[in-house]
C-alpha cells in the first residue's frame, strides 16, 4: 500500500510539472509540484524502510524489489535538484523513469526472494547500491540532456512559448547532466569490481555470460562514449547532451533485449 | 456616502514627456510641496506620486474645483512656460473612481508598459514619504492611510495571482532573458558590443545590472568607444580588431548603422582559434542587419534580431493583456472593500452621540441613586458604579456592532437614519461627516467608557 502511494505521488507530482509546463511556468504551481515530488520520495523511502523492517532483508534481491529500489535512487536524484530553483524541473523528464520502475515493481510484486539468503553480505549491498547510482546518473543526465536538447531546439527555432519559458536555463542543463555523468562514471565501475569480487569470492568465477555482467560492462563503455563525446572539438555541450539521451536509450534497450532473449535471466532484476 | 477624495495630476496618458518630466518632484521637493498644498487648500491628507510616467496628488478632503486650483498652483512654478495651459494636461478622479485609479497605477494597470513592477515601490515610497513627515496631524491620516496600504497589498494580489507581471515587456529585458536562458547566471559573462547606440546601450546597462562584467566596445570612430567603455567600466577596441575580441565573450550585442553585415559566418568562424565550446549569443538589434542571417546557422551560436525580440516582447504583452479582467476583479473587490470601510466611518458620529448619551443617563441616575443611599461605604459606591458602567456597555455593543455590520454591507443609510430617529439625535456633532472628524478611531470608540 505504501508503495501503490508513492507511486500516486509520483504521478500526481508528474501531473503537477505537467501543468506547470502547460501553464507555460506561471502561477504557483511549481512549488507545489516541487513539494509532493519530495514527498513523494519520502513515502516511497519509507515503503522500502518498511520492506526491510518486515522481511529482514534489504529490498535488493528479487525483479520487484530491486526495481523499486532502482526508482529509489532516482528519487534521490530528483532530491537533489529539487532544492536548485529552476533546475527542479528536470523532474519533468526523471519522474516518468522513476514512475516506470515503480509500476514494473508493483507489477511484478514487491515481495522478499527465495534467493535473497545467496545474495548478502556488505560487499553484495555496496554492489548493488552503487550500480543503482550509477545507472541512475546516467538517468539524470538522460532527463537533462533532454530538455537541453529541447531547450536548444526552441531558442535555434527561435520558439518562445511554453517549453521555452518552462526549461531551465542550458547552462543549468549542463551543469546538471555533467553531475550525473560523472557520479555514473565513478559508481559504475566501483559496483563493476565489488560484484566481480563478491562472485568470486561466495561463486568461485565471474561467468562473463552473464546477462547482468554483460549489460554492466555495455553500460560502462556507454559511459565512456558519453565522456568522449565531451571532448574533442567543436559543440561539447550539445553532443554531451545528444550522446547522454542515446547511451541512455541504448543501455534500455540493451536491458529490454537482454531480459527477453538471455537464458538465466530470472535473477536479473 | 460621497468620498471627499481626489486624485489630480498628470500621467503619461495626459502629457507628452516634455512636460511630465518638469513636473517630477524630487523627495524633498515632494515633502515642501505637500506642506505648502495643506496649508493653501485646507486639506487634511494628502500624498504626492511622482515617477516618470506620473505626477499625481493624491487628496483628502477635496473640495471640488478648489482642490484642482490649489494642485495646478502647486505645479504651475515647476511647468514654467509650457505651450497651452497646464490645466489642458492635468487629470483629474474622485471619489470611487480616485480608488479605482490607485489601485490601476499600484497594480502597473496604468503604467506605460502594462504590468511593470517598479511603480509598486514608487507607491510604497510615495506613501512612506507622506506619513512620515513630521507634520501633525500626519500628512497620511486614517483615511489614505489605509487607502494605500490597500492599495499596496492591491498590488502584491494582481501580480502574485495574475500572469500580469510576466514576461519582460522591452527590447532590453528581453535580450537579458534570453541570455538567461542559454547562460543562467550572468555573472562574470563578457559582451562586445559593435556601435555606441543608444538602444545597445540600454541593453548593455540590463545585462550588467545582472551581473555580466567585461563589456568590449568596438566603434568606427573609436573616440565614442572609448567614451562608452568608460561609461561601463569597459574595454574599446578598433573596429577592425573584432575577430580577435569574439572568442573572449560569450555575448555579442550589434547596434551598427552600417548598411551592409559586418558580421558574417567565415568571419565568426574565422575569429575561434578553435571550434566554440560554450553557446555564443549574438543579438543584433541594427536596422539594416549587422549580422548576416548564416551566422546562425552555427551550431553554438544563437542569433536574434530586432523582430525576434520584438516577437518575444509581443507574445508577452498579450499574456499580460489576457491577465486584465482577473487584475480587475481583485481591483474591483478591493474597491468596493474600501468603499464599505469609508462608509462605515459615517457611523461613528452616531456612535459616540449614542454613547454619550448612555453617559449622561447613566451619571445622572448615579448621582440619584447616591443622593438617597448616603450610607453606602465607598468600595459599595465603587461596585455599584462599575455594574452600571458594565450594564451600559452591554446595552450598547450589539446595536453598534449591528450599525457597523449594516454599514460595511452598504445598506447603513436607513440603520443610521433609524438611530438617529430612536436616540433624537439631531446635533452638530452627530451630523459631521467623516471629513469633519477624519481622526476617529474605531476600535478606540467602541473600547472607550
Amino acid at each position: 500500500v505504501i508503495h501503490l502511494a508513492a507511486l500516486l505521488l509520483y504521478l500526481g507530482a508528474f501531473v503537477l510539472w505537467v501543468s506547470l509546463l502547460l501553464k507555460g511556468a506561471r502561477g504557483r504551481m511549481g512549488r507545489a509540484a516541487a513539494v509532493v515530488t519530495g514527498l513523494a520520495v519520502l513515502v516511497h523511502g519509507a515503503a522500502l524502510l518498511d520492506f526491510w523492517r518486515t522481511h529482514a532483508e534489504l529490498p535488493l534481491v528479487g525483479p520487484g524489489a530491486a526495481l523499486s529500489t532502482l526508482g529509489f535512487v532516482g528519487g534521490l536524484a530528483l532530491l537533489v535538484v529539487l532544492p536548485m530553483k529552476e533546475a527542479a524541473r528536470v523532474a519533468l523528464a526523471l519522474l516518468p523513469f522513476v514512475m516506470i520502475l515503480q509500476g514494473v515493481a508493483l507489477g511484478l510484486g514487491i515481495e522478499p526472494s527465495p534467493f535473497a539468503l545467496d545474495f548478502q553480505g556488505t560487499g553484495f549491498v555496496l554492489h548493488v547500491s552503487f550500480a543503482f547510482l550509477g545507472y541512475q546518473g546516467l538517468a539524470l543526465a538522460f532527463a537533462a540532456g533532454t530538455l537541453y536538447l529541447i531547450q536548444h531546439h526552441e531558442l535555434k527555432e527561435k520558439r518562445f512559448g511554453r517549453f521555452f519559458v518552462f526549461i531551465p536555463p542550458l547552462a543549468t542543463l549542463e551543469r546538471i547532466g555533467r553531475f550525473g555523468l560523472w557520479v555514473g562514471f565513478v559508481s559504475l565501475p566501483l559496483a563493476l569490481g565489488l560484484g566481480w569480487a563478491w562472485t568470486v569470492q561466495n561463486r568461485g568465477s565471474l561467468e562473463f555470460a552473464d546477462p547482468k555482467v554483460l549489460w554492466a560492462i555495455m553500460s560502462w563503455f556507454v559511459f565512456l562514449g558519453v565522456f568522449l563525446a565531451r571532448r574533442g572539438r567543436g559543440s561539447t555541450e550539445y553532443r554531451s547532451a545528444l550522446a547522454a539521451v542515446v547511451g541512455f536509450a541504448v543501455i534500455i534497450c540493451t536491458y529490454l533485449a537482454l531480459r527477453v532473449t538471455a537464458s538465466g535471466s530470472g535473477l536479473f532484476l | 456616502v460621497t468620498m471627499p477624495l481626489a486624485v489630480v495630476g498628470v500621467s503619461h496618458a495626459t502629457a507628452p514627456v516634455e512636460i511630465r518630466e518638469r513636473l517630477a518632484f524630487g523627495p524633498a521637493e515632494a515633502e515642501r510641496a505637500l506642506v505648502a498644498l495643506r496649508k493653501e487648500c485646507g486639506v487634511n491628507e494628502a500624498v504626492l506620486l511622482s515617477t516618470c510616467n506620473r505626477t499625481e496628488v493624491y487628496l483628502f478632503p477635496a473640495r471640488g474645483q478648489r482642490s484642482i486650483d490649489a494642485v495646478e498652483r502647486m505645479l504651475a512654478p515647476k511647468a514654467g512656460a509650457i505651450e497651452g495651459h497646464l490645466r489642458d494636461y492635468l487629470f483629474h478622479e474622485w471619489g470611487d473612481s480616485a480608488v479605482h485609479h490607485l489601485f490601476q497605477v499600484s497594480s502597473g494597470l496604468d503604467s506605460m508598459v502594462t504590468g511593470e513592477a517598479e511603480i509598486q515601490g514608487q507607491v510604497r515610497e510615495a506613501y512612506r514619504r507622506a506619513a512620515e513627515l513630521p507634520v501633525a496631524p500626519p500628512m497620511a491620516g486614517p483615511v489614505l492611510n489605509r487607502l494605500f496600504q490597500m492599495a499596496l497589498s492591491v498590488g502584491g494580489r494582481v501580480r502574485s495571482e495574475t500572469s500580469i507581471g510576466e514576461g519582460s515587456a522591452s527590447v532590453a529585458s528581453v535580450a537579458v532573458e534570453l541570455a538567461r536562458k542559454i547562460f543562467g547566471s550572468l555573472k562574470g559573462k563578457r559582451v562586445l558590443i559593435l556601435g555606441a547606440g543608444t538602444t545597445g546601450e540600454l541593453i548593455v546597462s540590463a545585462l550588467a545590472r545582472e551581473g555580466v562584467e567585461g563589456v568590449v566596445v568596438a566603434n568606427r570612430t573609436y573616440d565614442r568607444a572609448v567614451d562608452l567603455a568608460r561609461r561601463h567600466r569597459g574595454l574599446a577596441v578598433p573596429f577592425d580588431r573584432i575577430r580577435e575580441a569574439i572568442p573572449t565573450v560569450d555575448i555579442v550585442l550589434c547596434s551598427t548603422a552600417a548598411p551592409h553585415p559586418v558580421l558574417t559566418r567565415s568571419i565568426v568562424r574565422e575569429s575561434f582559434s578553435e571550434p566554440r565550446r560554450h553557446p555564443l549569443l549574438i543579438i543584433d538589434i541594427a536596422v539594416p542587419r549587422d549580422v548576416d542571417p548564416a551566422v546562425g546557422d552555427e551550431p553554438e551560436v544563437f542569433l536574434y534580431n530586432v523582430d525576434d525580440l520584438r516577437k518575444i516582447v509581443d507574445e508577452h504583452v498579450r499574456v499580460r493583456e489576457g491577465a486584465l479582467p482577473d487584475a480587475q476583479h481583485i481591483i474591483r473587490t478591493h474597491s468596493e472593500e474600501f468603499q464599505a470601510w469609508y462608509a462605515s466611518l459615517e457611523v461613528v458620529p452616531v456612535i459616540r452621540e449614542m454613547r454619550r448619551q448612555a453617559v449622561a443617563v447613566r451619571e445622572a441616575e448615579l448621582e440619584r441613586l447616591f443622593r438617597g443611599m448616603t450610607h453606602l461605604d465607598p468600595r459599595d459606591r465603587e461596585r455599584v458604579e462599575e455594574f452600571a458602567q458594565r450594564l451600559q456597555n452591554k446595552l450598547l455593543h450589539d446595536p453598534t456592532a449591528q450599525l457597523r455590520k449594516g454599514m460595511a454591507s452598504g445598506g447603513g443609510a436607513e440603520l443610521v437614519e433609524a438611530v438617529r430617529f430612536l436616540y433624537g439625535i439631531r446635533d452638530a456633532a452627530a451630523d459631521a461627516t467623516p471629513e469633519q472628524a477624519p481622526h476617529v478611531d474605531l476600535e478606540e470608540e467602541e473600547n472607550g467608557e
